[in-house]
């Protein structure tokens, strides 16, 4: 008799072990990195934790997050008791002390005080560059998106985002220093001697000198701006074209000029969007520390950026301490010891926390966005 | 500066449009003058729309304007230091130091063999006295970890004034009594001594916990087990004795040529500094005519004239030392002959082989040079007649040697020299060991999320994936600094371990270190990538791959991934750029050590200490002198860089392109 039991195959499908087996393997690939993810980010929490965190309200170490950054001094009293004072409060107690008493004094530079001036300097550096590259870069997404039809100077403009994207950060540091640091035209009475070319401007006896802008928070801040331009015209020009064509139809049907019809039925629904995606940018301007080390960031700084200025504008100009340069001097200069890590640690864990906040918050708006916006 | 420079680029833009005015009747008369192409809406001149558009285009060739000024910028400060290298070389040409380093180069290869020679035989003692070696090591960490901890209070004891009776009885006390406090602490977790017995080791603990706190010297069983190893080394050397001797008699072979080096050395660096000296002057002096002959007040130029007249420099004599320079050229070459002479005497007594691997490694290493340092001395008499000190330096020498070079030294007494060899090879093995690392994982895990995985699953990995790519590099790096080298050391001196090549290591940032942090950069970078080719592939062919009863690892491996084979080409390949031109991470960890890794060790050349191409431009850009050959070296290894990561990015745009089409 025809048995029809006999056609479906009996027992576990052939390859099956190697099914099990491949399956298992790629998700023990995929799961480790997550596990090493989660290892580092315990590893930091765990170590930063005592340094920003207090169990006293209101919970976060005010004073480390608000603190100038200064030397560290580590030093015995006659008891033998261990005192540590940033530099400011050691000068206090030698001058109550009168200097007596103080035995095995060791040093550790940028460890005392708090982390106020890097972080005041990083917010300095991506505000101003997130200006300047939200400006230009939108402007050129909106020629991209609207104006541009097919030509060698939009081919030639693609060409050049794809290869700046690709750029190494540290070339743009270069090029930032060669560009921004030394060779930027200003205008000034007494042009120095490195200039590149003097025009005089018959004005009192002003010139306009290519002589750079110097290490200054401007200098970073275009670089940094330059940078990150690609990634904001990329993400720019995807939103605007999300835009339905229809909206432009309707306001162009109305006799409503090119421009009209972007500043009014264009940009206020691809605005969320752009914004969104600029979030990303600015967690990368955060992290950079290549093209700020020659062009705007300095290790150790008395004041914060906006002490001892003349006039507003001279804090373009000045040099500014930045977050992740200062982590960088903190791993790379002064030696690792217990009296150093609640500042390597702590301002690990803050800057952590601060890129952690950006990119979540980016996912969180984008997935809200994807949602929402659905023409 | 971008407006002014891409109006041009926006003229040919501004097409106007092409329609035809229909009725020229109801233009108005002085419209009628232009051209006809023109719509008859249109307002003429230059409209406030198009002024827009101009903007907006001027905007978009900003981007262009930045690619050239970088383009250019990179040229301009890089491509002086090729005439500026030249002219470098052509001093240590001309002042006789490359005479010098002919010999100066065998001898250095004397000295390496002398040190390997050496290492072998210190290998040879140590590895059969490893049980007493480990033994000594762990007590002395143990009390050094124990003495680091109370030190501080120590001190205090020995340091304050005793047997006085101002009130200092008490703050003793006090001292006593922290002293105690910190011993507790210091023994309350003490190092690991798997070596010691446990006798031993409650012996050394309680000789510790009891000793007084003025006590500066060893414990006895420290000091005991330090006399083991020392009496271990005698034994184990006494076997050793002829080798012992070969060496010397070896190291000694080398004295005659190294004394003759040092009086040479004395002689070209004087003229050096002479030819230094006359270069600035002829550079001060052109300064003074160039100021002179911008100069309109006739009076002034005269005296810059003058000036400039009195710093002409005297062409220097270099003719006379060079010639007491090329007189010793015969007793050099005796001098290279004997050597010669004496090392082939002695590579016959070296031992055929020891009987600890690692001082058979050196050994061995020691034998495979040896036939190397022979030839250079052989040759090293015709170098030294053929050299001549007139030979012109032609600019391709100054590109060759830094193109070839495996030097990078800069800032010494001696010559600078300027070879990226060193720098592109640690910047390309900390690729390799990262993208080892990160191709398998970073492919592998895109291949399980999008295939495998469920959909919940993958709504866990991607963001964790997604969000490493956030670290800032400069964080991973302080985590290799302080994390991750410090225990890479710990496990590569466990026991069970020491099968690993280059186990235990030396230094605890290498390239190993660097190309594990970077191979956590690039995973997110090739699994986004990967991901999204396989993505993009047409679910067509899953179920057609299905339908024919494929199973789904089937499905996979034969139609997916062939079919998303380029993207995933592209991937890899952008991971690989990304980590070339990754800068802090490498700055932090790799070691910065300049120096091509000693491939002798075989793969234990990935533990070795090395510096990048990304690396020495952030440490060094910041401290040299604007305009500086250093300087502009720097700009060269930049130029490199772009045009390295550039390439490697253009390949990776054409895979996509390719699946694209």
């Amino acid at each position: 008799m025809f048995d029809p039991e006999k056609l479906i195959r009996k027992g576990l499908p052939k390859g099956y072990f190697k099914d099990i087996l491949v399956r298992s393997l790629l998700g023990g690939i995929t799961y480790l990195i997550v596990l090493i993810a989660v290892l580092l980010f315990a590893k930091i929490i765990i170590d930063g934790a005592p340094a920003i965190f207090t169990s006293k309200f209101p919970f976060v170490d005010i004073e480390f997050l608000t603190a100038k950054n200064e030397t560290l001094h580590v030093f015995d009293d006659a008891n033998g008791t261990r005192h540590q004072l940033p530099a400011s409060k050691y000068s206090e107690y030698v001058s109550t002390h009168q200097g007596e008493n103080i035995y095995n004094e060791q040093t550790f530079s940028y460890s005392g005080g708090g982390i106020a001036g890097p972080i005041a300097g990083t917010a300095l550096l991506t505000v101003g560059s997130i200006i300047l590259a939200l400006f230009f870069g939108v402007s050129a997404a909106i020629y991209l998106a609207e104006y541009a039809k097919q030509s060698p100077f939009i081919h030639a403009v693609r060409l050049a985002i794809l290869n700046l994207a690709g750029i190494p950060s540290i070339v743009f540091g270069l090029f930032g220093f060669s560009v921004f640091v030394l060779a930027v035209p200003v205008i000034t009475s007494t042009p120095s001697d490195r200039t590149l070319l003097a025009i005089p401007l018959f004005i009192n006896d002003w010139v306009l000198s290519f002589q750079g802008w110097n290490s200054s928070l401007i200098a970073g801040c275009a670089t940094l701006a330059c940078m990150i331009l690609p990634v904001i015209i990329t993400a720019s020009e995807e939103s605007l074209r999300a835009v339905p064509q229809g909206f432009r139809d309707a306001s162009l049907a109305m006799g409503g000029t090119r421009w009209q019809t972007i500043r009014k039925c264009v940009l206020p629904y691809s605005l969320p969007g752009i914004l969104t995606s600029s979030l990303l940018a600015i967690t990368r301007v955060a992290g950079e520390t290549a093209p700020i080390m020659f062009t705007a960031a300095v290790a150790a700084k008395d004041d914060f950026p906006w002490q001892g200025l003349g006039n507003p504008f001279d804090i373009l100009s000045s040099q500014v301490q930045a977050l992740p340069y200062h982590i960088y001097t903190l791993a790379a200069r002064i030696p690792n010891s217990e009296y150093t890590q609640r500042a390597q640690y702590g301002s690990v864990l803050v800057f952590l926390i601060l890129v952690a906040v950006l990119s979540f918050g980016s996912m969180v708006l984008r997935a809200k966005m994807r949602s929402k916006l659905k023409w | 500066m971008g407006i002014v420079g891409s109006f041009s680029d926006a003229h040919f833009l501004a097409k106007p449009d092409q329609s035809p005015s229909t009725s020229p009747g109801t233009m108005a008369p002085e419209e009628r003058s232009l051209p006809a192409t023109r719509h008859r809406f249109q307002r003429q001149g230059f409209s406030y729309e198009r002024l827009i558009k101009f903007f907006f285009a001027s905007n978009a060739g900003l981007t262009i304007v930045i690619l050239i000024l970088i383009i250019v910028f990179l040229l301009k400060e890089g491509l002086g230091f090729f005439p500026g290298y030249r002219r470098e070389l052509e001093t240590y040409r001309i002042a006789g130091l490359e005479f010098v380093d002919i010999s100066r180069k065998n001898l250095t290869s004397h000295e390496q063999l002398t040190s390997l020679l050496n290492r072998a035989y210190f290998a040879e003692i140590n590895g059969k006295s490893v049980r007493e070696m480990r033994r000594t090591q762990e007590a002395s960490a143990l009390f050094n970890a124990f003495t680091d901890q109370i030190a501080p209070t120590r001190d205090l004891i020995l340091n304050n004034p005793q047997g006085e009776t101002d009130g200092n009885s008490g703050m003793l006390a006090s001292l006593r009594a922290n002293f105690e406090i910190q011993r507790a602490k210091a023994l309350d977790s003490p190092l690991p001594t798997p070596h010691l017995t446990a006798d031993e080791r409650k012996h050394l603990i309680e000789s510790l916990r009891t000793r007084p706190a003025e006590a500066t010297d060893d414990p006895p069983l420290v000091a005991a087990l330090a006399g083991e190893f020392a009496a271990a080394q005698q034994k184990n050397s006494e076997p050793l004795q002829a080798y012992r001797a070969t060496i010397d008699v070896f190291e000694a072979a080398g004295s005659d040529l190294g004394s003759a080096i040092m009086e040479m050395t004395e002689l070209v660096t004087a003229t050096k500094e002479k030819l230094q000296s006359a270069d600035i002057l002829e550079k001060d002096r052109r300064t003074l005519l160039a100021a002179a002959s911008n100069e309109k007040n006739p009076a002034e130029r005269e005296k810059l004239l003058a000036e400039a007249q009195a710093a002409l420099a005297e062409k220097p004599d270099i003719e006379t030392p060079m010639q007491a320079l090329l007189e010793r050229r015969p007793d050099n070459i005796r001098l290279h002959a004997e050597l010669r002479l004496a090392s082939a005497e002695i590579f016959k007594q070296i031992p055929l082989s020891l009987s600890e691997s690692d001082a058979n490694r050196l050994l061995n290493a020691a034998r495979s040079a040896w036939p190397v340092f022979l030839a250079g001395l052989d040759a090293a008499p015709e170098k030294i007649n053929a050299w001549k000190h007139t030979d012109p330096v032609p600019l391709s020498d100054a590109i060759i040697s830094f193109l070839t070079g495996r030097d990078w030294i800069t800032g010494g007494e001696w010559q600078d020299f300027y070879g990226i060899l060193p720098l592109a090879i640690g910047s390309l093995m900390i690729a390799i060991v990262a993208l080892v690392i990160a191709i398998p994982v970073g492919i592998g895990s895109a291949i399980y999320v999008n295939q495998f995985a469920a959909r919940r699953e993958q709504s866990l990995v991607k963001p964790v994936i997604e969000f490493i790519q956030a670290i800032p590099s400069v964080v991973l790096g302080f985590i290799g600094i302080l994390v991750f080298g410090t225990v890479l050391r710990e496990i590569s001196v466990m026991d069970s371990l020491q099968w690993v090549p280059g186990f235990p290591i030396e230094e605890r940032l290498n390239i190993f270190t660097a190309g594990c942090l970077l191979a956590l950069m690039s995973i997110p970078t090739i699994f986004s990538l990967a991901e999204d080719a396989l993505n993009n592939v047409p679910s067509a062919y899953a179920e057609a791959s299905e339908a024919l009863g494929a199973s789904k690892v089937q499905t996979t491996f034969r139609v997916m991934i062939p079919a998303a084979f380029s993207g995933m080409l592209a991937a890899i390949l952008l991971g690989f750029g990304r980590v070339i031109g990754e800068t802090m991470v490498v700055l932090l960890v790799a070691g910065n050590r300049i120096k091509i890794p000693d491939f002798t060790a075989g793969l234990g050349v990935f533990f070795q200490p090395t510096h990048t191409l990304t690396g020495i431009i952030a440490q060094e850009l910041g401290e040299v002198p604007l305009g500086s050959v250093h300087y502009r070296a720097l700009f060269v290894v930049g130029i490199l860089l772009f045009v390295v990561v550039l390439g490697i990015n253009a390949t990776a745009h054409h895979f996509v392109n390719r699946v694209k089409k």
